[in-house]
């Protein structure tokens, strides 16, 4: 162990005094020649301070060198070590080791999911780039020759797409994807969110095109709120919350035609006509009265049971017109607001 | 837990989901809970508000939160994960944002509505039975044992995440349920699907999509040897219960899995009438087998 002695290198005491420990790791391979998967434990000795990474690269350099996973920065930055820890995925470079060896508890390292696996921790990210590019991940002015000057972005616009702008493509909030794994072509969490930090640049021109792709199959309205997402992004990016904001986007623009659109709009109905949403009217008006009329027999199993309140005698919420009037208010104040802009570079050169 | 509460049922247990809100009524009475009642408050939103109209959800959310606070009241009790991560949303967000939450009490005033200072938090009837005094006052009114039930618990998503907003346990290890089984008398049945989603958001929506995820919990549960699954959300109880006919035809197979509110497990192991459980609610029918194990008598003849 090296002695500190200048006082000012205390803070750097952690670098050179290394205390060690035991950290034990179940890790999940997968043989892509043999097409079968196994798991193996290890242990190995780190320093206290180590990450899963550094963890794993302590099993690949003394252990087995033919343990496969992906790193670059190893500080939360490159996005290429998403994997899952105990079921879970994480950045493995961004989780520290020693909660699991203080509790004595060997964690269990398996590849993400929704993505296929190549070989051990190692996914296929195909997928995960078609979706990304499927959103258009570029800016689009619609300018045909580039202009001599940059774009600036007030802070203010910028703020709209901060969160959004932090992602770090790692696919950890597409591994627990709950709509994903029931449809693998939903667009997911990822590159929604990539859509909205272009559908929320003020500089972007592209606004009503993105937000009708958006608002087809396998698009915003696949998305079932289990907030998987926001729970697994290393990044604090928030997926679902851009999503929500990707709804109403959409809505501010008129495309309300989707299901998903026309479920939520009963729910807005709802509120100023009795307080309380009436299911009644949430099948018809989501499904259709087409579809409504097929699913009749299923519709009087919960009416049987009691599930459907009865049409003529809505709930009625009391002091009912104050939600009235602050939805009318609320209106009149959206209509009068326009789409913030960002000023063209030859706009600004000019005046 | 405390001595009092602003009750918001929301508007699943007012209105299709009524069996939630006698069976809630009935134990906060044996728990000595006072739930007041709140009477001019609207839908949350369910997420839906949230998303089409923000500014409007974020309105009407200050508009209970300032009901609840006009009440004299701390603290508003959730029966529903949905309200609870809706409402817990906008808190945050007024809490947070002073400016915000002015203009927001500029336009209720504006409306002839009650304004928030930012003075409320929402908790969830799990979270306030699960731990601490409450769960001690549950004990002691839990007088029938359970013995020999068991019980798949069934968390749902926005009770657990994000939990940097609801933050009550590990969101992939959660266990408040359990205890709470445990504590009945009955058994707690493990299976990865509990903290898993229905599918009930897009449901309507997305159909496939979302039976694809309802399968999930109810197959797992069935193989697990559960005889019940218990739930804390009604949003969650709809879709396993009024929605599990279609997710057997989705999946080829059989379920007939009864599901539970978790007011009517406690209130179940609470010794309540079975009058106050409405179980003529509920989709999928209760067997008298696990009538006897619930303790509840099986009037055959009056109910299936
Ligand atoms: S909230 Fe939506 S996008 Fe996020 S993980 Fe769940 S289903 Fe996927
Ligand atoms: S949103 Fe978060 S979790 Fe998803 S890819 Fe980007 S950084 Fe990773
Ligand atoms: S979650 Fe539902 S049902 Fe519950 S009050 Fe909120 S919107 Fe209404
Ligand atoms: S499990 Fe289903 S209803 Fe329950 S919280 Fe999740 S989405 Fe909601
Ligand atoms: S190695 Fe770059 S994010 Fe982990």
């Amino acid at each position: 162990m090296t002695e500190i002695k200048n006082a000012h290198l205390t803070t750097l005491k952690g670098a050179y005094d290394t205390e060690l420990m035991e950290a034990t790791l179940r890790i999940r391979r997968w043989d892509p020649d043999t097409q079968r998967a196994r798991f193996d434990t290890f242990t190995v000795t780190v320093p206290v301070t180590a990450s899963v990474l550094d963890a794993l690269d302590a099993i690949k350099d003394t252990h087995d060198g033919t343990l496969a996973y992906r790193k670059s920065c190893r500080m939360a930055v490159c996005g290429s070590c998403g994997m899952r820890i105990d079921g879970g995925a994480a950045l493995a470079c961004k989780t520290p080791m020693k909660k699991f060896v203080d509790a004595g508890h060997t964690i269990t390292v398996s590849p993400m999911g929704n993505l296929p696996v190549i070989k051990d921790l190692v996914v296929d990210m195909a997928p995960f780039w078609e979706k990304i590019r499927a959103v258009k991940p570029y800016l689009d002015t619609k300018d045909e020759e580039v202009p001599d000057t940059e774009w600036r972005v007030a802070p203010e616009h910028g703020d709209m797409i901060h969160k959004e702008s932090l992602c770090i493509l790692c696919g950890c909030c597409v591994s627990e994807c709950n709509s994903m794994e029931s449809d693998p072509d939903f667009l997911g969490p990822a590159a929604l969110a990539k859509a909205y930090r272009f559908v929320g640049d003020t500089r972007d021109t592209d606004t009503r095109e993105r937000l009708r792709d958006l608002n087809g199959a396998h698009g915003i309205w696949d998305c079932t709120r289990c907030y998987f997402c926001n729970q697994r992004c290393p990044k604090g990016v928030d997926p679902r919350d851009a999503i929500a904001k990707l709804g109403a986007e959409s809505f501010k623009e008129g495309f309300v035609r989707d299901e998903g659109a026309r479920h939520a709009k009963v729910f807005v109905d709802s509120t100023f006509k009795g307080g309380y949403l009436r299911e009644t009217e949430l099948v018809p008006k989501t499904i259709g009265p087409v579809n409504a009329v097929k699913d009749i027999p299923f519709a009087l199993q919960l009416a049987r049971a009691g599930k459907v309140p009865n049409p003529l005698s809505p709930h009625k919420a009391k002091d009912n017109d104050e939600v009235k009037r602050l939805w009318k208010l609320l209106e009149k104040e959206a209509k009068g607001a326009e789409r913030p802009r960002a000023q063209h570079p030859d706009a600004v050169r000019e005046g | 837990m405390q001595e009092r509460y602003a009750y918001y049922p929301g508007c699943l247990a007012s209105l299709s989901q009524k069996e939630l809100d006698s069976s809630t009524r009935a134990i906060a009475q044996k728990l000595d809970i006072e739930l007041v009642e709140m009477p001019s408050v609207t839908c949350c939103g369910a997420g839906d508000i949230h998303e089409a109209k923000p500014d409007y959800y974020l309105h009407i959310s200050a508009r209970i939160l300032g009901q609840a606070e006009q009440m004299g009241c701390e603290t508003i009790l959730s029966i529903c994960n949905v309200c609870t991560l809706n409402l817990r949303q906008a808190n945050k967000a007024l809490q947070e944002d002073a400016a915000l939450l002015n203009r927001i009490n500029d336009n209720l005033k504006e409306v002839g509505a009650a304004t928030y200072q930012g003075g409320v938090d929402i908790r969830h009837l799990l979270w306030e039975v699960s731990e601490g005094n409450g769960y001690e006052a549950f004990k002691s009114i839990a007088v029938k044992s359970l013995e020999g039930l068991k019980v798949a618990p069934f968390y749902g998503c926005q009770i657990l995440r994000p939990s940097k907003i609801l933050g009550f346990e590990n969101p992939d290890n959660p266990q408040s349920l359990e205890r709470l089984i445990e504590a009945c008398g009955a058994e707690p049945i493990d299976y990865p699907a509990k903290v898993k989603c229905c599918g009930f958001p897009i449901v309507l929506a997305r159909e496939d999509v979302a039976l694809g995820e309802l399968v999930q919990p109810l197959e797992q549960a069935v193989e697990a040897g559960a005889d019940v699954i218990v739930t804390p959300c009604p949003l969650c109880h709809l879709s396993l219960d009024a929605w599990q006919r279609k997710a057997a035809d989705f999946a080829g197979k059989e379920f007939g899995i009864p599901i539970l509110h978790l007011a009517q497990l406690l209130g179940a192991a609470a010794g309540i009438e079975e009058s106050e459980f409405k179980f003529k609610r509920h989709v999928t029918r209760l067997s008298p087998e696990v009538k006897a194990k619930l303790q509840v008598p099986s009037a055959i003849g009056t109910e299936a």
